[in-house]
């Protein structure tokens, strides 16, 4: 393809302004300095020990990774039958519901935050990871309702009607036929919900408590306390670990599912 | 002095695959020119290279004396119509044709009177402010046409551009392409792997192959007169014999019969071809290119039967008349006619 | 039976929603509004007070500066991506991505050793003698901004290249054909084209800076709140449940007529592309 020069050297700029910064921490998460220089001066390790040494860290982690899984698999739970609703039935005020399903969205995240740390955790007196679990699960249902949504409005309902005139019963006809055909979009909706949920910090933000505080809200109050390659480190870690999931998800369901 | 000259053009992609091969074309001012050929055969990369948009790693283009080789696509001044029609989904079909006029700095009124004639001799002018997404197949197709005649192009370049349209449309339109191209006298190179199109409009064509063009000739000469086996196959013979020149008009086949051929040919070896419509299903009374053959499969064709038949010179197939009807295994004669068999260069 | 089945599957998710999304927000909205009778005085409150204002119109420019700013480097950039052939496209694509899946703390503390004091943009101009004190980079607007950028450039630029993609690369050749050199053809035909595209990436970026709490957290420091912090501030220091409750209705607010904004935009341009669906 014949390209113009000046769109090539735009485009490069963009993508060095993308991915410098992320290059410099990787790069500062080796210095053996006890404060973050770069050009680094020595070559050390020692800060990927610090992480595992450092309970907070992997207890966070854990947390974090549960917390995500579960508010997933819940938001999943209830988004598959609504999705199936909304794209299979004609029913009354179908947009309506839609925008409902979908109105976490509009709320900000420090919002919804602060709303349920009011009611469920003040109010109710829910312990405090419970509210983190239906904080991260209203965060995520969205886009389950989203994906999966326009996976099942590709779907053909006739395969569906042709199973149910086999003798297939309606929810087996849904587990045997209508599920296989959509799993690609329930994957993609699962790994972009568990990701978002990780990742997600203004929810968390008035949900974590005593003892209880997710991955990154944890980074963020080292990184107000500390000024060490700790951090480097950590995220030389986890861009490790999303290199590993773009991976598979490249290989899986193409890596196009997730720019939704 | 010819108007466009293609002077032994090479296109490799990816450094790897070849397309082209030191292609050659000249074309005569006011010529529609046909590439025919097969998909892949390289008839679209010819067009583009003339459109510009890809630049030959060999050879040059020159058009009325000057060099295009290197010239950038919007400065050409070529007229293109895509097979898509590629019309502009956000114009309207007025916006659509003048969108060239208004790159060329016309005055506001100019474009109008020339956009509106145009669109009149399209038969459009009651669409002008229709968007083509409101239009149908055959109606878009004259956009295409028409924005690509209206900034008065040097040269008109069409890429399989009635392909989507249906069987009577197709034949409508190219019945009015032909009339533009007589009216404004524009130089026409026309790509499609439709023969009969190809045949009907065009003033000469050059029947591509590999890359290559294998014969380059006016249409009733490739049709009554191929020069090598792929043209011969390509607008429908089926029936080749291997053949070697004896002397004079006489060939003798791989299985040592005498073949007469009334075409004189430069060949000293080749494929003699000849359409099923012109074998004959011979008596005892003609000795003239006959050959022993037993019936194979019979088809009905409608005005005649088809046979497969296995003769001493191999497989032919063979129309013969209604009249009498051979069953499989039937023992025949058939002859070939002398002047009816055309010696061919044996294609790769 | 038949038809209740619908209402059944959205029932539990109904449910859900309705407990702990709608009944919180009435108990952290409805006091803002009603203190024994329907009052206003919270909301005049707010917006008399010059502080709050500062806040919200910073805000508000941090938001517009950083969506345009996305723009025109994401614009452009996606043109690249979407005339790559598809190999290069679908790492281009991935490249940006990636950016997208890393947690924004991590993004945010890229910059903090880019701008700090001690940073490598002041280590850089010091040594180059250009300057003789470091300047103060982090902790201003200034960082916020581009943190911001560095968050929702790679939202704009997947969002612009999907509708670019689509537009057949036949348009462009013949646009050339025409005439039109590359630019012009980018500018005549790629951008009237890509207009839905960019409408949903200004949305995007304008909705989550509008929103966004780490990276003004982390860039802006106590004295340059922006919404998001600022509530965290009021409710979590000053227990200030009522001022919170306000700001968290001014930012629903406000996302809302963004939202009816670029919709009413995506509308018009819409009508006249049901012409040319």
């Amino acid at each position: 393809m014949r390209k113009n020069k000046m769109l090539v050297a735009f485009a490069c700029c963009v993508f060095a302004f993308l991915f410098l910064p992320l290059f410099i921490i990787a790069v500062t998460a080796f210095g053996g300095e006890s404060a973050i220089t770069f050009p680094i001066q020595s070559f050390s390790l020692k800060w990927f020990a610090n992480i595992f040494t450092s309970g907070s860290f992997i207890s966070s982690f854990k947390t974090s990774f549960q917390i995500a899984l579960f508010a997933t698999l819940l938001a999943l739970l209830v988004g598959i039958p609504a999705a199936y609703a909304l794209a299979r039935y004609t029913i009354k005020g179908k947009n309506m519901i839609q925008s409902f399903f979908l109105s976490p969205t509009i709320i900000p995240g420090i919002v919804l935050g602060f709303a349920l740390y009011r009611f469920i955790v003040l109010v109710m007196r829910m312990p405090v990871f419970y509210g983190l679990l239906l904080g991260h699960f209203l965060a995520v249902l969205p886009y389950i309702i989203r994906v999966v949504g326009s996976s099942l409005s590709q779907f053909d309902f006739s395969i569906e009607e042709a199973a149910w005139s086999l003798g297939c019963g309606k929810v087996s006809a849904f587990f045997k036929v209508v599920i296989p055909n959509i799993t690609s979009g329930i994957m993609a909706a699962f790994m972009l919900a568990f990701i978002n949920s990780f990742n997600n910090i203004p929810v968390s933000m008035f949900l974590t408590g005593p003892g209880v505080s997710t991955f990154p809200t944890n980074l963020m109050n080292y990184i107000e306390y500390n000024y060490d390659p700790t951090v480097s480190a950590v995220s030389v870690l986890l861009m490790a670990g999303t290199i590993i999931i773009m991976f598979v998800v490249e290989k899986t369901l193409g890596i196009a599912s997730l720019a939704k | 002095m010819e108007f466009l000259t293609l002077n032994k053009i090479d296109v490799t992609y990816d450094k790897k695959k070849t397309v082209l091969k030191g292609l050659n074309l000249e074309v005569k001012e006011g010529e529609l020119v046909s590439l025919l050929g097969p998909s892949g055969c390289g008839k679209t990369t010819t067009l583009r290279v003339i459109a510009g948009f890809i630049e030959p790693s060999g050879g040059e283009f020159i058009l009325d004396g000057r060099n295009y080789t290197k010239v950038p696509v919007h400065k050409r001044n070529f007229g293109i119509v895509f097979q898509s029609y590629a019309l502009f989904p956000h114009l309207n079909v007025y916006d659509n044709v003048a969108f060239g006029l208004k790159l060329q700095k016309l005055k506001k009124a100019e474009i109008k009177r020339k956009v509106e004639d145009m669109l009149e001799i399209c038969g459009l002018s009651e669409f002008a402010d229709r968007f083509p997404g409101q239009m149908s197949g055959g109606q878009r197709q004259r956009v295409a046409l028409a924005r690509a005649m209206v900034i008065q192009p040097k040269l008109l370049l069409l890429d399989e551009p009635l392909s989507n349209l249906d069987a009577k449309l197709r034949i409508n339109m190219r019945v009015e392409i032909k009339r533009l191209q007589k009216k404004f006298g524009i130089t026409m190179i026309f790509v499609t792997h439709d023969q009969e199109e190809c045949f009907s409009i065009s003033d000469k064509v050059a029947v591509m192959n590999n890359g290559l063009i294998e014969q380059y000739d006016t249409p009733e000469n490739i049709y009554l007169k191929p020069k090598t086996e792929f043209v011969a196959r390509f607008i429908g013979f089926n029936n080749f014999i291997p053949l070697k020149k004896q002397s004079g008009g006489i060939f003798i086949t791989e299985r040592k019969e005498l073949i007469q051929v009334e075409q004189e040919t430069k060949l000293e070896e080749g494929l003699g071809t000849i359409r099923p419509d012109d074998i004959l299903l011979a008596d005892e009374t003609v000795s003239e290119n006959v050959m022993n053959a037993t019936v194979g499969v019979r088809t009905f064709l409608g005005r005649s039967y088809q046979y497969e038949v296995d003769s001493t010179a191999g497989k032919l197939v063979v129309n013969a008349p209604i009249g009498k009807v051979y069953e499989p295994g039937d023992r025949v004669r058939v002859q070939l006619p002398k002047n009816k068999i055309i010696i061919v260069r044996k294609s790769m | 039976m038949k038809k209740q089945l619908p209402y059944l599957l959205l029932m539990p998710g109904s449910i859900l929603l309705i407990v702990f999304l709608i009944l919180p927000l009435i108990k952290v909205l409805f006091p803002t509004i009603y203190e024994g009778t329907f009052t206003v005085k919270n909301y005049r409150e707010f917006f008399q007070d010059a502080y709050f204002m500062k806040i919200l119109i910073r805000t508000l420019k941090i938001a517009v500066l950083c969506t345009v700013i996305s723009m025109f480097l994401g614009v452009p950039t996606a043109y690249f991506i979407s005339r790559c052939n598809k190999k290069k496209r679908g790492l281009l694509l991935a490249l940006t991505i990636f950016p997208l899946l890393t947690n924004s703390v991590i993004r945010s503390f890229a910059w903090i050793n880019i701008l700090g004091r001690n940073g490598i943009v002041n280590t850089l101009l010091m040594n180059a003698g250009i300057i003789e004190k470091p300047l103060t980079l982090l902790y201003t607007e200034f960082s916020i901004l581009v943190g911001s950028i560095y968050l929702f450039l790679p939202l704009m630029i997947i969002t612009v290249a999907g509708t670019m993609e689509n537009i057949e690369n036949d348009l462009m050749e013949a646009a050339e054909s025409l005439g039109a050199s590359r630019l012009s053809a980018f500018i005549k035909i790629v951008l009237p084209m890509s207009i839905p595209g960019i409408i949903v990436g200004n949305i995007l970026v304008f909705t989550g800076t509008l929103t966004a709490y780490t990276t003004p957290q982390l860039l802006g420091g106590n004295s340059n709140l922006v919404l998001a912090t600022f509530i965290y501030q009021r409710a979590m220091s000053l227990g200030d449940w009522t001022g919170a409750g306000v700001v968290a209705a001014v930012m629903i607010a406000a996302t809302m007529v963004v939202l009816r904004i670029f919709n009413a935009l995506a509308a018009k341009i819409d009508e006249r592309g049901e012409k040319y669906a």
